[in-house]
């Protein structure tokens, strides 16, 4: 009884954050096309959750390093660009440039989160946070910060041994 | 009766705790605003240097270094 009593004192206390070797958490939210995705809509492959915003500066300096990681990993690899913008057309305007400055079309799925919902669920301690998922669906790495392009070659070698 | 006590007493310093009070990384949408900064005129810094230049009369008023009161 008390054991119990300790745990669920410890759950109410958020003692327990989401980390590695954890399931990833459900979603089903709209992509900025008005498609429906949830955590089954990637079943089976390997999942960068990034969670960004077109406010964070830290967020914009990784982004056109994304493109080029999902661009050079294939299929079995997806990225799940997650905003938390209020307004969508920020997350917008700020891809377009992307896109402008790369050449490319955004390669990955972009959602809108305004509610901040799957931030909070995840306790992210940073912006931007990025969870590394394996096919079962069980976080692998948590990513505080921005990744520079050194960070991006150490995560390939991880997202390699996963795949 | 005492684990009961400390349980209580656990859940009501739950409120102080550092998560409830502390503003998360994800909320500060509104403190990443130019207008926030502690320095909001930046891009306009060089500019205003150059107006305190002519108005002192002398380099450097506008800095922590001189005075500011043109006697450099």
């Amino acid at each position: 009884m008390k054991k119990i009593l300790l745990l669920v004192v410890a759950l109410s206390l958020g003692l327990f954050a989401v980390g590695e070797g954890s399931k990833a958490l459900p979603f089903n939210l709209k992509s900025l096309s008005g498609k429906s995705y949830s955590m089954n809509s990637f079943k089976g492959k390997v999942v960068l959750l990034n969670l960004w915003a077109s406010w964070c500066s830290g967020c914009k300096k990784e982004m056109p390093e994304f493109y080029k990681l999902q661009k050079s990993m294939g299929k079995n690899f997806k990225i799940v660009a997650v905003t938390i913008d209020k307004n969508s057309a920020d997350a917008k305007s700020f891809l377009n440039s992307v896109n402008k400055k790369t050449g490319m079309k955004t390669p990955f799925v972009v959602l809108h989160n305004p509610s901040k919902s799957l931030a909070r669920a995840y306790k992210a301690k940073g912006m931007p946070s990025s969870y590394l998922i394996d096919k079962k669906g069980i976080i692998r790495a948590v990513i505080i910060g921005s990744l520079n392009h050194n960070d991006i070659k150490e995560l390939k070698k991880e997202i390699k041994k996963l795949k | 009766m005492k684990y009961t006590m400390i349980i209580v007493t656990m859940l009501i310093f739950s409120g102080c705790s550092s998560k409830l009070v502390r503003v998360m990384p994800y909320e500060k949408e509104n403190f990443a605003m130019t207008k926030m900064s502690l320095n909001p005129l930046a891009e306009r810094s060089e500019q205003e240097g150059h107006i305190l230049l002519i108005r002192e009369a002398s380099a450097g008023g506008d800095s922590s270094f001189q005075g500011g009161c043109g006697c450099r």
